[in-house]
């Protein structure tokens, strides 16, 4: 089974711009991330945070949430 | 004059909200320095003129267009700025009012889509909210209509009537007021900066704003320059945002009001399980666009063209030509008008209805919140060439006009992805080269028009992609993309504003019709009816028969047996329409039914494709020139997409002519 509500860990490890843009977006430290959909081949994720839905990269994904970049 | 600014984040209705308080842009110019375009528009009886700044989340930028926003309030001074915010999303929406609101400008925020809101079952408290934030705070719902009067009410104010706003005061951690304090009292005693612009420009500077530091730079500000790599070290950037967010999450808790709750965010949850569906996203996107071709081109605009090309090439011309002859013109006037102007510029006049239906798709998709979803789906298939999704969207947009399909490449954060994207934009069949197929489809293929339009539209985007990863490859990119996607409500598309839409992206080809059209048209009549000794009766003496026997050889390879189109295709590089227009003189016929039997005389299916493939591909039209010289701000881009472009549609074009001769 998928788990799909994660808490952001960290940031580090991301560019700033995309830090940035996401921080713009309301996300930090703490926030509640629910996966609404992985797309095959490691690709985008739908992920729904303070009742918006956005796009972002399985790479990003898995540095938000703490796992390792594969 | 009052000026006002509207600003805002994407995706909340701002050029709606434009569009609904002004009643007609008072013009549409570009932002100095870059080609992004800057719409202003007059309130109705009023003196009060309204500025559609870009859609930025931030003032620190990111992409180029955000760039225009922050410089714009480093330059001018509106004298109110309407912060125009999505009320379902209110939290990250105030952090750029926060900026705002430091500025110390007069600011009315809006919280618009204010019913997307109500049915998610919650409210704000205006009045506290107002109290928080230091300023008046309205509802409104453009697309309703919802809230305008109020609105329209407030930025319909004489200048000396605007209460001012005193600058929003945070509680930084105290280094960082510090560092506010310290910096804001150097700028105002030793450089006379105005106290309440200094405080915002030490705010900025401090946030690592790139647009704001770069200006620190240019005006020697050393209060600042001096401190950056304290302020960096310190990480104090990072400590505005968490106090203003900490600041907007308390200001949020203590104005919501639970309302009884209801279902619709149920309606976008559905429409996205089907519409992203990992597996099911590509071909809807696929059906979708197969969908737009099939309304555009065989159900509703070929329909329509045909019905005006039957008025323009009958009643209209013999009319004018009695009219003309009645008079006693010349006959050469006689010729210049009939066979010149009424077939050229009438001839692409008859496309209208074709274009403005595929316009009108385009519309539909961007104003339901799709072109979102189409960036999410298409990401994956392009991160395999080293683009992101959000590079969809110019290339989509170039389909309507390669001009503001590159100029919409803007909102791509990577400079190389934004040159590569420059780059292969002209290859995405922009809506001038649909005139030609059309003709040809028309001659040789009557029964798969739809198909036959549908494979260039593709062949075009697959060669798109393969020269991006070309220039991928070459370039060395390897910066990782920022691929943030924001996936908004989806809204049922409004008539007004997709109308507002369609016309907005069409009006530029009836412009074109008038002025460069009409130019080339003139251009080709008196090439086809003139040659050194002077006028003459047979097109086969004129100057354009000789141009395009000297190039027939060259286009024999790919199938091209006449000079006529020859001549045509080079008056196509001043605008692709003129392409059929100029046919239209050349082979010296009144109606697009005469054409098309003659065109089908000088093809066969083959060459028709072949010389398709050729339209499709090859030098881009002056205005696209124009545009990729001045968003890469070099001439050799330009002058490399000229030589490129040619070199690949004619290896493409042989290639289909020969290989298709070899099989048939």
């Amino acid at each position: 089974m998928i788990m799909n509500h994660f808490m952001i860990k960290k940031f580090n490890g991301l560019d700033d711009a995309t830090t940035q843009r996401l921080h713009s977006l309301g996300l930090q430290v703490g926030s509640d991330v629910t996966a609404v959909r992985f797309y095959p081949f490691h690709g985008p994720v739908i992920i729904q945070v303070d009742h918006q839905k956005i796009g972002i990269r399985y790479r990003v994904f898995q540095q938000l949430t703490g796992g390792d970049v594969s | 004059m009052t000026t006002v600014a509207l600003l805002g984040n994407p995706n909340t209705g701002k050029t709606t909200l434009f569009n609904e308080l002004t009643d007609k842009y008072a013009y549409v110019g570009n932002w100095t320095g870059v080609t992004v375009e800057k719409k202003v528009g007059q309130i109705r009886h009023s003196n009060t003129e309204v500025i559609d700044l870009p859609g930025v989340y931030s003032l620190s930028p990111i992409t180029k267009d955000e760039s225009v926003v922050t410089n714009y309030l480093l330059r001018d001074s509106p004298d109110l700025i309407l912060n125009v915010t999505n009320a379902s999303q209110l939290k990250r929406n105030l952090l750029l009012s926060i900026e705002v609101l430091e500025l110390g400008v007069p600011v009315i925020i809006t919280l618009n889509m204010i019913d997307d809101l109500k049915r998610s079952g919650h409210y704000y408290d205006l009045k506290t909210l107002s109290t928080e934030l230091g300023c008046p705070v309205r509802t409104s719902n453009a697309r309703n209509k919802e809230g305008l009067p109020q609105l329209k009410a407030d930025l319909v104010q004489n200048q000396a009537d605007i209460k001012p706003n005193s600058p929003l005061q945070l509680n930084y951690p105290i280094m960082v007021s510090q560092a506010i304090r310290q910096a804001t009292k150097a700028l105002t005693t030793d450089y006379q900066v105005d106290a309440k612009f200094a405080r915002w420009l030490a705010i900025q500077y401090i946030n690592d704003n790139k647009v704001v530091r770069k200006y620190a730079v240019a005006h020697h500000l050393k209060p600042l320059l001096s401190q950056q790599a304290y302020y960096d070290a310190q990480k104090f950037s990072d400590q505005i945002f968490e106090t203003r967010l900490s600041f907007i999450e308390a200001t949020l808790a203590t104005a919501t009001e639970q309302l009884h709750s209801t279902k619709h965010v149920a309606i976008t949850s559905k429409i996205d399980k089907v519409v992203t569906n990992p597996i099911l996203g590509l071909p809807i996107f696929a059906g979708i666009f197969f969908l737009m071709f099939k309304l555009s081109f065989d159900w509703v605009g070929t329909p329509l063209s045909h019905q005006l090309d039957k008025l323009l090439s009958g009643p209209i011309s013999t009319w004018a030509n009695q009219f003309l002859t009645q008079v006693g013109a010349l006959p050469m006037l006689r010729s210049l008008i009939v066979n010149g102007l009424i077939a050229g510029v009438g001839g692409v006049l008859t496309f209208i209805p074709q274009i403005f239906t595929l316009f009108a798709c385009i519309s539909i998709l961007e104003d339901s919140g799709y072109m979102a979803r189409a960036a999410l789906v298409t990401d994956r298939i392009m991160e395999m060439i080293g683009l992101n999704g959000k590079a969809f969207i110019p290339l989509i947009i170039g389909f309507g006009c390669n001009v503001t399909g590159i100029m919409a490449a803007r909102t791509i954060e990577q400079p190389k992805e934004r040159l590569i994207t420059t780059l292969i934009s002209p290859f995405m069949s922009c809506s001038a080269r649909l005139p030609i197929y059309s003709l040809f489809v028309a001659a040789l293929f009557p029964r798969n028009q739809a198909v036959i339009v549908l494979s260039l539209y593709f062949l075009g985007i697959v060669v798109a992609l393969l020269m991006a990863k070309f220039y991928h490859v070459i370039f060395r990119a390897k910066e990782h993309s920022v691929f943030i996607v924001e996936l908004p409500q989806y809204h049922i598309p409004k008539l007004s504003i997709v109308w507002h839409g369609t016309w907005d992206k069409g009006k530029g080809f009836i412009k074109k019709a008038g002025t460069i059209i009409f130019a080339g048209t003139v251009l080709i009549w008196l090439l086809s009816n003139f040659n050194a000794h002077g006028y003459v009766t047979q097109i086969d003496h004129s100057f354009a028969a000789s141009l395009g026997q000297i190039l027939l050889p060259i286009f024999k390879p790919i199938g091209i047996t006449t000079w006529q189109p020859i001549s045509a295709l080079l008056t196509g590089v001043l605008a692709k329409e003129v392409i059929s227009s100029s046919m239209m003189v050349l082979f010296h016929t009144a109606n697009q039914g005469a054409l098309i039997g003659m065109i089908g005389g000088s093809f066969t299916a083959l060459s028709a494709y072949a010389l398709l493939v050729f339209v499709l591909l090859y030098i881009p039209c002056f205005a696209t020139i124009g545009t990729i010289k001045s968003e890469t701000g070099s001439a050799k881009w330009a002058a490399y997409s000229v030589v490129s472009s040619l070199f690949i549609s004619y290896g493409l074009a042989f290639l289909i002519f020969q290989i298709g001769s070899l099989l048939t």
